[in-house]
Protein backbone atom coordinates (compact mmCIF):
# COMPACT_ATOMS: atom_id res chain seq x y z
CA UNK A 1 0.00 0.00 0.00
CA UNK A 2 1.23 3.47 -0.83
CA UNK A 3 1.17 5.00 2.61
CA UNK A 4 2.78 8.37 2.10
CA UNK A 5 0.96 10.79 4.34
CA UNK A 6 -0.89 13.51 2.53
CA UNK A 7 -2.58 16.63 3.71
CA UNK A 8 -6.35 16.38 3.66
CA UNK A 9 -8.00 19.31 1.98
CA UNK A 10 -11.79 19.12 2.12
CA UNK A 11 -12.35 21.44 -0.81
CA UNK A 12 -9.82 19.75 -3.10
CA UNK A 13 -11.20 16.33 -2.17
CA UNK A 14 -14.71 17.48 -2.99
CA UNK A 15 -13.74 18.90 -6.38
CA UNK A 16 -11.75 15.81 -7.30
CA UNK A 17 -14.51 13.41 -6.19
CA UNK A 18 -17.13 15.30 -8.18
CA UNK A 19 -15.01 15.25 -11.32
CA UNK A 20 -14.36 11.51 -11.01
CA UNK A 21 -18.07 10.90 -10.43
CA UNK A 22 -19.13 12.98 -13.42
CA UNK A 23 -16.61 11.45 -15.80
CA UNK A 24 -17.16 7.86 -14.71
CA UNK A 25 -20.90 8.14 -14.15
CA UNK A 26 -20.52 6.27 -10.84
CA UNK A 27 -21.88 7.37 -7.46
CA UNK A 28 -18.77 6.47 -5.50
CA UNK A 29 -19.98 8.19 -2.32
CA UNK A 30 -22.38 5.25 -1.89
CA UNK A 31 -19.44 2.91 -1.21
CA UNK A 32 -19.50 1.50 2.33
CA UNK A 33 -16.29 -0.51 2.07
CA UNK A 34 -17.83 -3.98 2.12
CA UNK A 35 -14.87 -5.25 0.02
CA UNK A 36 -16.80 -7.62 -2.19
CA UNK A 37 -14.96 -5.96 -5.06
CA UNK A 38 -11.62 -6.58 -3.37
CA UNK A 39 -12.15 -10.32 -3.06
CA UNK A 40 -13.10 -10.68 -6.71
CA UNK A 41 -10.49 -8.47 -8.33
CA UNK A 42 -8.26 -10.62 -10.58
CA UNK A 43 -5.28 -8.26 -10.40
CA UNK A 44 -5.51 -7.37 -6.69
CA UNK A 45 -2.56 -9.59 -5.79
CA UNK A 46 -0.25 -7.50 -7.98
CA UNK A 47 -1.31 -4.05 -6.86
CA UNK A 48 0.50 -3.56 -3.53
CA UNK A 49 -2.75 -4.01 -1.61
CA UNK A 50 -4.61 -1.27 -3.44
CA UNK A 51 -8.00 -2.93 -3.89
CA UNK A 52 -11.01 -1.38 -5.68
CA UNK A 53 -12.62 -0.27 -2.40
CA UNK A 54 -9.39 1.41 -1.31
CA UNK A 55 -9.16 3.15 -4.67
CA UNK A 56 -12.59 4.63 -4.06
CA UNK A 57 -11.57 5.78 -0.59
CA UNK A 58 -8.43 7.40 -2.04
CA UNK A 59 -10.57 9.41 -4.43
CA UNK A 60 -13.07 10.47 -1.77
CA UNK A 61 -10.28 11.55 0.60
CA UNK A 62 -8.71 13.56 -2.21
CA UNK A 63 -5.42 11.66 -2.25
CA UNK A 64 -5.04 12.74 -5.85
CA UNK A 65 -1.45 11.75 -6.41
CA UNK A 66 -1.90 8.19 -5.19
CA UNK A 67 -5.24 7.84 -6.97
CA UNK A 68 -3.58 8.65 -10.29
CA UNK A 69 -0.37 6.70 -9.81
CA UNK A 70 -1.23 3.56 -7.81
CA UNK A 71 -0.84 0.16 -9.43
CA UNK A 72 -4.53 -0.77 -9.47
CA UNK A 73 -5.47 2.23 -11.56
CA UNK A 74 -3.02 1.11 -14.21
CA UNK A 75 -3.37 -2.66 -13.92
CA UNK A 76 -7.17 -2.72 -13.91
CA UNK A 77 -8.29 -4.91 -16.80
CA UNK A 78 -11.77 -3.41 -17.08
CA UNK A 79 -13.24 -6.89 -16.48
CA UNK A 80 -16.11 -5.53 -14.31
CA UNK A 81 -16.05 -8.25 -11.69
CA UNK A 82 -16.11 -5.50 -9.05
CA UNK A 83 -19.04 -3.77 -10.73
CA UNK A 84 -21.26 -6.82 -10.98
CA UNK A 85 -20.63 -7.78 -7.35
CA UNK A 86 -21.05 -4.32 -5.85
CA UNK A 87 -24.19 -4.14 -3.68
CA UNK A 88 -24.63 -0.45 -4.52
CA UNK A 89 -23.77 -0.91 -8.20
CA UNK A 90 -20.56 1.11 -8.40
CA UNK A 91 -18.63 0.05 -11.48
CA UNK A 92 -15.16 0.64 -10.10
CA UNK A 93 -13.63 -0.44 -13.41
CA UNK A 94 -15.01 2.75 -14.88
CA UNK A 95 -13.58 4.73 -11.97
CA UNK A 96 -10.13 3.26 -12.69
CA UNK A 97 -10.58 4.01 -16.38
CA UNK A 98 -11.52 7.60 -15.56
CA UNK A 99 -8.47 7.95 -13.33
CA UNK A 100 -6.27 6.71 -16.18
CA UNK A 101 -7.75 9.37 -18.46
CA UNK A 102 -7.27 12.06 -15.81
CA UNK A 103 -3.67 10.96 -15.29
CA UNK A 104 -2.97 11.16 -19.02
CA UNK A 105 -4.67 14.60 -19.14
CA UNK A 106 -2.39 15.68 -16.29
CA UNK A 107 0.68 14.52 -18.21
CA UNK A 108 1.44 11.57 -15.93
CA UNK A 109 3.18 8.73 -17.76
CA UNK A 110 1.23 5.46 -17.69
CA UNK A 111 2.84 2.65 -15.67
CA UNK A 112 2.78 0.43 -18.71
CA UNK A 113 4.28 2.73 -21.33
CA UNK A 114 2.62 0.81 -24.16
CA UNK A 115 -0.88 1.26 -22.72
CA UNK A 116 -1.35 4.71 -24.19
CA UNK A 117 0.18 3.84 -27.55
CA UNK A 118 -1.86 0.68 -27.96
CA UNK A 119 -5.24 2.26 -27.34
CA UNK A 120 -4.37 5.39 -29.32
CA UNK A 121 -3.18 3.29 -32.25
CA UNK A 122 -6.36 1.21 -32.14
CA UNK A 123 -8.64 4.21 -31.86
CA UNK A 124 -7.00 6.37 -34.49
CA UNK A 125 -6.77 3.42 -36.89
CA UNK A 126 -10.49 2.72 -36.48
CA UNK A 127 -11.26 6.39 -37.19
CA UNK A 128 -8.96 6.52 -40.20
CA UNK A 129 -10.13 3.40 -42.01
CA UNK A 130 -13.43 2.64 -40.33
CA UNK A 131 -12.27 -0.89 -39.60
CA UNK A 132 -9.25 -2.47 -37.94
CA UNK A 133 -6.65 -4.29 -39.99
CA UNK A 134 -4.52 -6.00 -37.42
CA UNK A 135 -1.24 -5.66 -39.31
CA UNK A 136 -1.78 -1.97 -39.95
CA UNK A 137 -2.95 -1.28 -36.41
CA UNK A 138 -0.03 -3.13 -34.83
CA UNK A 139 2.30 -1.37 -37.26
CA UNK A 140 1.00 1.98 -36.11
CA UNK A 141 1.35 0.85 -32.50
CA UNK A 142 4.97 -0.09 -33.11
CA UNK A 143 5.72 3.20 -34.85
CA UNK A 144 4.29 5.09 -31.88
CA UNK A 145 6.46 3.06 -29.49
CA UNK A 146 9.53 3.56 -31.67
CA UNK A 147 8.90 7.29 -31.82
CA UNK A 148 8.68 7.43 -28.01
CA UNK A 149 11.97 5.57 -27.70
CA UNK A 150 13.58 7.86 -30.31
CA UNK A 151 12.54 10.94 -28.37
CA UNK A 152 14.25 9.50 -25.30
CA UNK A 153 17.26 8.40 -27.37
CA UNK A 154 16.70 4.82 -26.20
CA UNK A 155 18.08 2.88 -29.18
CA UNK A 156 18.35 -0.44 -27.35
CA UNK A 157 14.60 -0.34 -26.75
CA UNK A 158 14.00 0.25 -30.46
CA UNK A 159 15.92 -2.87 -31.39
CA UNK A 160 14.15 -5.02 -28.80
CA UNK A 161 10.85 -3.48 -29.91
CA UNK A 162 11.45 -4.54 -33.50
CA UNK A 163 12.66 -8.02 -32.51
CA UNK A 164 9.76 -8.51 -30.07
CA UNK A 165 7.07 -7.42 -32.47
CA UNK A 166 8.47 -9.36 -35.42
CA UNK A 167 8.66 -12.51 -33.28
CA UNK A 168 5.02 -11.96 -32.37
CA UNK A 169 4.08 -11.42 -36.01
CA UNK A 170 5.94 -14.59 -36.98
CA UNK A 171 4.10 -16.56 -34.26
CA UNK A 172 0.78 -15.22 -35.54
CA UNK A 173 1.77 -16.04 -39.10
CA UNK A 174 2.62 -19.64 -38.15
CA UNK A 175 -0.83 -20.00 -36.59
CA UNK A 176 -2.48 -18.65 -39.72
CA UNK A 177 -3.84 -15.67 -37.82
CA UNK A 178 -2.13 -13.05 -39.92
CA UNK A 179 -4.16 -11.98 -42.90
CA UNK A 180 -2.85 -9.60 -45.49
CA UNK A 181 -6.26 -8.64 -46.87
CA UNK A 182 -7.22 -5.02 -46.33
CA UNK A 183 -10.73 -3.96 -45.41
CA UNK A 184 -12.22 -0.56 -44.65
CA UNK A 185 -15.58 1.14 -44.30
CA UNK A 186 -16.93 3.71 -46.75
CA UNK A 187 -18.78 5.70 -44.11
CA UNK A 188 -15.62 7.30 -42.81
CA UNK A 189 -16.87 10.84 -43.40
CA UNK A 190 -19.70 10.17 -40.92
CA UNK A 191 -17.19 8.87 -38.43
CA UNK A 192 -14.91 11.86 -38.80
CA UNK A 193 -17.85 14.27 -38.43
CA UNK A 194 -18.78 12.50 -35.21
CA UNK A 195 -15.19 12.72 -34.08
CA UNK A 196 -15.12 16.47 -34.66
CA UNK A 197 -18.23 16.74 -32.56
CA UNK A 198 -16.53 14.94 -29.69
CA UNK A 199 -13.78 17.57 -29.41
CA UNK A 200 -13.41 18.94 -25.90
CA UNK A 201 -15.95 16.59 -24.35
CA UNK A 202 -14.78 15.03 -21.12
CA UNK A 203 -17.69 12.61 -20.87
CA UNK A 204 -20.57 11.48 -23.05
CA UNK B 1 -35.52 -16.23 -40.81
CA UNK B 2 -33.26 -13.32 -41.69
CA UNK B 3 -30.97 -11.90 -39.05
CA UNK B 4 -28.71 -8.89 -39.36
CA UNK B 5 -25.09 -9.92 -38.93
CA UNK B 6 -22.28 -7.76 -37.59
CA UNK B 7 -19.04 -9.74 -37.84
CA UNK B 8 -16.66 -7.09 -36.52
CA UNK B 9 -13.05 -6.57 -37.50
CA UNK B 10 -11.48 -9.60 -35.85
CA UNK B 11 -13.81 -12.00 -37.66
CA UNK B 12 -12.42 -10.63 -40.90
CA UNK B 13 -8.85 -11.16 -39.78
CA UNK B 14 -7.37 -13.13 -36.89
CA UNK B 15 -10.62 -15.01 -36.21
CA UNK B 16 -11.67 -15.62 -39.81
CA UNK B 17 -12.36 -19.20 -38.84
CA UNK B 18 -15.10 -18.09 -36.44
CA UNK B 19 -16.83 -16.09 -39.18
CA UNK B 20 -16.69 -19.07 -41.50
CA UNK B 21 -18.02 -21.54 -38.92
CA UNK B 22 -20.75 -19.20 -37.66
CA UNK B 23 -22.14 -18.81 -41.16
CA UNK B 24 -22.08 -22.60 -41.73
CA UNK B 25 -23.75 -23.44 -38.44
CA UNK B 26 -26.43 -20.78 -38.79
CA UNK B 27 -27.20 -21.94 -42.31
CA UNK B 28 -27.71 -25.46 -40.94
CA UNK B 29 -30.13 -24.02 -38.40
CA UNK B 30 -32.09 -22.35 -41.17
CA UNK B 31 -31.12 -18.84 -40.08
CA UNK B 32 -29.86 -16.49 -42.78
CA UNK B 33 -27.20 -14.12 -41.61
CA UNK B 34 -27.25 -10.93 -43.69
CA UNK B 35 -24.09 -8.96 -43.13
CA UNK B 36 -25.05 -5.31 -42.63
CA UNK B 37 -23.96 -2.90 -45.31
CA UNK B 38 -20.68 -1.00 -44.84
CA UNK B 39 -20.38 -1.63 -41.11
CA UNK B 40 -17.57 0.05 -39.23
CA UNK B 41 -15.44 -0.77 -36.19
CA UNK B 42 -17.27 -0.67 -32.83
CA UNK B 43 -14.25 0.97 -31.17
CA UNK B 44 -13.82 -2.01 -28.84
CA UNK B 45 -12.54 -1.10 -25.38
CA UNK B 46 -9.96 1.27 -26.85
CA UNK B 47 -12.43 3.95 -27.89
CA UNK B 48 -13.74 4.24 -24.34
CA UNK B 49 -10.21 4.68 -23.01
CA UNK B 50 -9.74 7.80 -25.10
CA UNK B 51 -13.05 9.28 -26.12
CA UNK B 52 -16.30 8.42 -24.34
CA UNK B 53 -18.45 10.08 -26.97
CA UNK B 54 -16.99 8.01 -29.80
CA UNK B 55 -17.39 4.84 -27.74
CA UNK B 56 -21.15 5.41 -28.03
CA UNK B 57 -21.16 6.93 -31.50
CA UNK B 58 -19.19 4.19 -33.31
CA UNK B 59 -21.60 1.32 -32.49
CA UNK B 60 -24.53 3.72 -33.01
CA UNK B 61 -23.65 3.98 -36.70
CA UNK B 62 -23.88 0.19 -37.08
CA UNK B 63 -27.16 0.08 -35.16
CA UNK B 64 -28.58 2.72 -37.52
CA UNK B 65 -27.52 0.73 -40.59
CA UNK B 66 -29.09 -2.49 -39.28
CA UNK B 67 -32.31 -0.78 -38.21
CA UNK B 68 -32.83 1.07 -41.48
CA UNK B 69 -32.40 -2.21 -43.38
CA UNK B 70 -35.50 -3.40 -41.55
CA UNK B 71 -34.05 -6.08 -39.32
CA UNK B 72 -35.49 -6.83 -35.91
CA UNK B 73 -32.46 -8.65 -34.54
CA UNK B 74 -28.71 -8.32 -35.02
CA UNK B 75 -26.32 -11.16 -34.20
CA UNK B 76 -22.81 -10.26 -33.05
CA UNK B 77 -20.47 -13.21 -32.47
CA UNK B 78 -17.52 -11.17 -31.16
CA UNK B 79 -17.93 -10.61 -27.43
CA UNK B 80 -16.28 -7.18 -27.45
CA UNK B 81 -18.45 -5.89 -30.31
CA UNK B 82 -21.51 -7.38 -28.62
CA UNK B 83 -20.74 -5.66 -25.33
CA UNK B 84 -19.96 -2.28 -26.91
CA UNK B 85 -23.03 -2.32 -29.14
CA UNK B 86 -25.36 -3.34 -26.35
CA UNK B 87 -23.99 -0.69 -24.01
CA UNK B 88 -24.18 1.97 -26.70
CA UNK B 89 -27.80 1.07 -27.46
CA UNK B 90 -28.78 1.38 -23.80
CA UNK B 91 -26.92 4.66 -23.39
CA UNK B 92 -28.66 6.11 -26.46
CA UNK B 93 -31.96 5.10 -24.92
CA UNK B 94 -31.08 6.64 -21.56
CA UNK B 95 -29.71 9.90 -23.00
CA UNK B 96 -32.09 11.12 -25.74
CA UNK B 97 -30.13 14.33 -26.27
CA UNK B 98 -26.99 12.35 -26.98
CA UNK B 99 -28.97 10.26 -29.44
CA UNK B 100 -30.14 13.38 -31.27
CA UNK B 101 -26.61 14.71 -31.42
CA UNK B 102 -25.29 11.48 -32.89
CA UNK B 103 -28.21 11.09 -35.28
CA UNK B 104 -27.50 14.54 -36.74
CA UNK B 105 -24.32 13.18 -38.31
CA UNK B 106 -25.63 9.76 -39.34
CA UNK B 107 -27.17 9.10 -42.73
CA UNK B 108 -29.03 6.10 -41.26
CA UNK B 109 -30.56 7.19 -37.98
CA UNK B 110 -30.72 5.13 -34.82
CA UNK B 111 -34.12 4.59 -33.23
CA UNK B 112 -33.22 1.85 -30.80
CA UNK B 113 -35.72 -0.81 -31.82
CA UNK B 114 -33.41 -3.65 -32.77
CA UNK B 115 -32.50 -6.56 -30.55
CA UNK B 116 -28.76 -7.08 -30.16
CA UNK B 117 -27.94 -10.74 -29.60
CA UNK B 118 -24.77 -12.65 -29.00
CA UNK B 119 -24.32 -15.88 -30.91
CA UNK B 120 -25.04 -17.78 -27.71
CA UNK B 121 -28.41 -16.15 -27.15
CA UNK B 122 -29.54 -17.25 -30.61
CA UNK B 123 -28.09 -20.74 -30.24
CA UNK B 124 -29.69 -21.15 -26.84
CA UNK B 125 -33.03 -20.14 -28.26
CA UNK B 126 -32.79 -22.40 -31.30
CA UNK B 127 -31.14 -25.49 -29.88
CA UNK B 128 -32.26 -25.22 -26.29
CA UNK B 129 -35.90 -24.87 -27.29
CA UNK B 130 -35.64 -27.96 -29.47
CA UNK B 131 -36.24 -26.22 -32.80
CA UNK B 132 -32.61 -26.47 -33.81
CA UNK B 133 -32.26 -30.08 -32.79
CA UNK B 134 -33.50 -31.18 -36.20
CA UNK B 135 -30.17 -30.04 -37.62
CA UNK B 136 -28.19 -32.19 -35.18
CA UNK B 137 -27.43 -35.43 -36.96
CA UNK B 138 -24.19 -36.77 -35.52
CA UNK B 139 -23.37 -37.83 -32.03
CA UNK B 140 -19.94 -36.53 -31.18
CA UNK B 141 -17.89 -38.38 -28.63
CA UNK B 142 -14.74 -37.88 -26.66
CA UNK B 143 -15.11 -34.24 -25.76
CA UNK B 144 -14.91 -33.11 -22.17
CA UNK B 145 -14.96 -29.37 -22.59
CA UNK B 146 -14.62 -26.62 -20.04
CA UNK B 147 -16.79 -23.76 -21.28
CA UNK B 148 -14.94 -20.48 -20.95
CA UNK B 149 -17.06 -17.33 -21.24
CA UNK B 150 -14.65 -14.55 -20.32
CA UNK B 151 -15.75 -11.11 -19.18
CA UNK B 152 -17.78 -9.59 -21.89
CA UNK B 153 -20.68 -11.98 -22.24
CA UNK B 154 -22.14 -11.29 -18.79
CA UNK B 155 -20.36 -8.26 -17.36
CA UNK B 156 -20.93 -4.83 -18.84
CA UNK B 157 -19.61 -1.37 -18.02
CA UNK B 158 -23.18 -0.08 -17.96
CA UNK B 159 -26.51 -1.44 -16.70
CA UNK B 160 -27.95 -3.46 -19.56
CA UNK B 161 -30.24 -6.51 -19.47
CA UNK B 162 -28.03 -9.60 -19.17
CA UNK B 163 -28.89 -12.78 -21.04
CA UNK B 164 -27.40 -15.29 -18.63
CA UNK B 165 -26.36 -15.83 -15.04
CA UNK B 166 -23.62 -13.31 -14.29
CA UNK B 167 -21.40 -15.44 -12.06
CA UNK B 168 -22.18 -18.88 -13.42
CA UNK B 169 -23.43 -18.59 -17.01
CA UNK B 170 -24.98 -21.74 -18.43
CA UNK B 171 -25.54 -20.88 -22.09
CA UNK B 172 -22.75 -22.97 -23.60
CA UNK B 173 -23.41 -25.85 -21.19
CA UNK B 174 -27.06 -25.97 -22.27
CA UNK B 175 -26.26 -25.79 -25.96
CA UNK B 176 -23.61 -28.51 -25.64
CA UNK B 177 -25.89 -30.71 -23.55
CA UNK B 178 -28.48 -30.53 -26.31
CA UNK B 179 -25.97 -32.00 -28.76
CA UNK B 180 -24.93 -34.69 -26.29
CA UNK B 181 -21.70 -33.21 -24.93
CA UNK B 182 -21.39 -32.93 -21.18
CA UNK B 183 -19.41 -29.89 -20.17
CA UNK B 184 -17.44 -29.86 -16.94
CA UNK B 185 -18.21 -27.76 -13.94
CA UNK B 186 -15.24 -25.57 -13.09
CA UNK B 187 -14.15 -22.39 -11.36
CA UNK B 188 -12.81 -19.88 -13.81
CA UNK B 189 -15.41 -19.72 -16.55
CA UNK B 190 -15.77 -15.96 -16.24
CA UNK B 191 -12.27 -14.98 -15.11
CA UNK B 192 -10.70 -12.33 -17.32
CA UNK B 193 -7.99 -13.63 -19.68
CA UNK B 194 -6.28 -10.23 -19.76
CA UNK B 195 -7.55 -9.38 -23.25
CA UNK B 196 -5.42 -6.74 -24.97
CA UNK B 197 -3.38 -6.10 -21.82
CA UNK B 198 -1.27 -9.09 -22.86
CA UNK B 199 0.49 -6.55 -25.06
CA UNK B 200 1.29 -3.92 -22.46
CA UNK B 201 0.88 -5.78 -19.16
CA UNK B 202 2.10 -9.21 -20.17
CA UNK B 203 2.95 -10.68 -16.77
CA UNK B 204 -0.47 -10.09 -15.21
CA UNK B 205 -2.28 -11.36 -18.27
CA UNK B 206 -0.22 -14.56 -18.52
CA UNK B 207 -0.81 -15.25 -14.83
CA UNK B 208 -4.57 -15.07 -15.37
CA UNK B 209 -4.45 -17.33 -18.42
CA UNK B 210 -2.39 -19.86 -16.47
CA UNK B 211 -4.99 -19.84 -13.69
CA UNK B 212 -7.73 -20.59 -16.19
CA UNK B 213 -5.76 -23.33 -17.88
CA UNK B 214 -4.61 -24.89 -14.60
CA UNK B 215 -8.17 -25.26 -13.34
CA UNK B 216 -9.47 -26.63 -16.64
CA UNK B 217 -6.65 -29.18 -16.76
CA UNK B 218 -7.01 -30.28 -13.14
CA UNK B 219 -10.72 -30.90 -13.65
CA UNK B 220 -9.88 -33.22 -16.51
CA UNK B 221 -11.04 -31.11 -19.42
CA UNK B 222 -9.67 -32.05 -22.82
CA UNK B 223 -10.58 -28.81 -24.55
CA UNK B 224 -11.75 -25.29 -23.84
CA UNK B 225 -14.82 -24.02 -25.64
CA UNK B 226 -15.21 -20.27 -26.17
CA UNK B 227 -17.42 -17.76 -27.94
CA UNK B 228 -15.07 -14.77 -27.77
CA UNK B 229 -12.40 -14.35 -30.48
CA UNK B 230 -10.15 -12.41 -28.09
CA UNK B 231 -10.28 -15.20 -25.48
CA UNK B 232 -9.59 -17.77 -28.19
CA UNK B 233 -6.60 -15.82 -29.44
CA UNK B 234 -5.13 -15.30 -25.98
CA UNK B 235 -5.76 -18.76 -24.55
CA UNK B 236 -4.51 -20.45 -27.71
CA UNK B 237 -1.74 -18.35 -29.19
CA UNK B 238 -0.13 -17.60 -25.82
CA UNK B 239 -0.50 -21.16 -24.58
CA UNK B 240 3.16 -22.21 -24.74
CA UNK B 241 4.09 -18.92 -23.14
CA UNK B 242 1.92 -19.09 -20.05
CA UNK B 243 2.09 -22.85 -19.62
CA UNK B 244 5.89 -22.86 -19.59
CA UNK B 245 6.04 -19.87 -17.28
CA UNK B 246 3.64 -21.39 -14.76
CA UNK B 247 4.69 -25.03 -14.97
CA UNK B 248 1.72 -26.53 -16.79
CA UNK B 249 2.61 -29.64 -18.77
CA UNK B 250 -0.64 -30.13 -20.62
CA UNK B 251 -1.82 -28.28 -23.69
CA UNK B 252 -5.50 -28.00 -24.57
CA UNK B 253 -7.11 -27.03 -27.85
CA UNK B 254 -9.26 -23.90 -27.57
CA UNK B 255 -12.27 -24.35 -29.81
CA UNK B 256 -15.03 -22.04 -30.87
CA UNK B 257 -18.43 -23.43 -29.90
CA UNK B 258 -19.29 -23.42 -33.60
CA UNK B 259 -16.69 -26.14 -34.18
CA UNK B 260 -18.47 -28.65 -31.92
CA UNK B 261 -21.89 -27.60 -33.20
CA UNK B 262 -20.74 -27.91 -36.79
CA UNK B 263 -19.46 -31.41 -36.18
CA UNK B 264 -22.71 -32.47 -34.55
CA UNK B 265 -24.54 -31.11 -37.60
CA UNK B 266 -22.61 -33.39 -39.88
CA UNK B 267 -20.08 -30.90 -41.22
CA UNK B 268 -16.67 -32.41 -41.87
CA UNK B 269 -13.49 -31.04 -40.46
CA UNK B 270 -12.46 -29.85 -43.91
CA UNK B 271 -15.70 -27.92 -44.34
CA UNK B 272 -15.45 -26.39 -40.88
CA UNK B 273 -11.85 -25.34 -41.21
CA UNK B 274 -11.72 -24.63 -44.95
CA UNK B 275 -8.82 -22.30 -45.76
CA UNK B 276 -9.07 -20.56 -42.44
CA UNK B 277 -7.47 -23.45 -40.60
CA UNK B 278 -6.05 -21.99 -37.42
CA UNK B 279 -3.15 -23.97 -36.11
CA UNK B 280 -4.77 -24.68 -32.78
CA UNK B 281 -2.54 -26.02 -30.03
CA UNK B 282 -2.81 -29.69 -29.17
CA UNK B 283 -5.16 -30.42 -32.02
CA UNK B 284 -2.79 -31.61 -34.70
CA UNK B 285 -1.14 -34.29 -32.60
CA UNK B 286 -4.25 -35.86 -31.14
CA UNK B 287 -6.46 -35.83 -34.22
CA UNK B 288 -9.29 -35.46 -31.75
CA UNK B 289 -11.57 -33.80 -34.22
CA UNK B 290 -10.89 -36.27 -36.97
CA UNK B 291 -11.84 -39.26 -34.82
CA UNK B 292 -15.18 -38.03 -33.70
CA UNK B 293 -16.55 -36.76 -36.99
Amino acid sequence: MVNEPFEYNAHAADVFTREVMARSGQDITACYQCKRCASGCPVAEDTDMVTPNRLIRMVILGDIENALTNKLTWKCLFCHTCGTRCPVNIKTGRVADTLKKMALDAGIDPQQPEYKNFHRAFFSYSLRWGRINEIGMMGEFQLRNTWDHLKKGNYVAIVSEIIGKSTMAWEMFKQNRLHLSFHSSKGRDEISRLYKKSAGRKWI
Amino acid sequence: MDLAYYPGCSLYQSAKLYNHQTKLVFAKLGLHLKEIDDWSCCGSTSAGKINDFMAVALPARNLGIAESAGFSEMVIPCAACYSRTKVSQKQLEDFPLLKNEINMELSKKVTGNIKVSSILEVLMREIGSGRGLAAVTNKIKGFEPACYYGCMYTRFPYDVPIADNVENPQGMEKVLEAIGVKALDWNYKTLCCGASSVIYNTESALKLMAKIMQDAVSRGANCLVVTCPMCQMNMDSQQDNYCEKHGIEERLPVLFITELLGMSMGLSREELQADENLVINGMNGTQMCGDSV
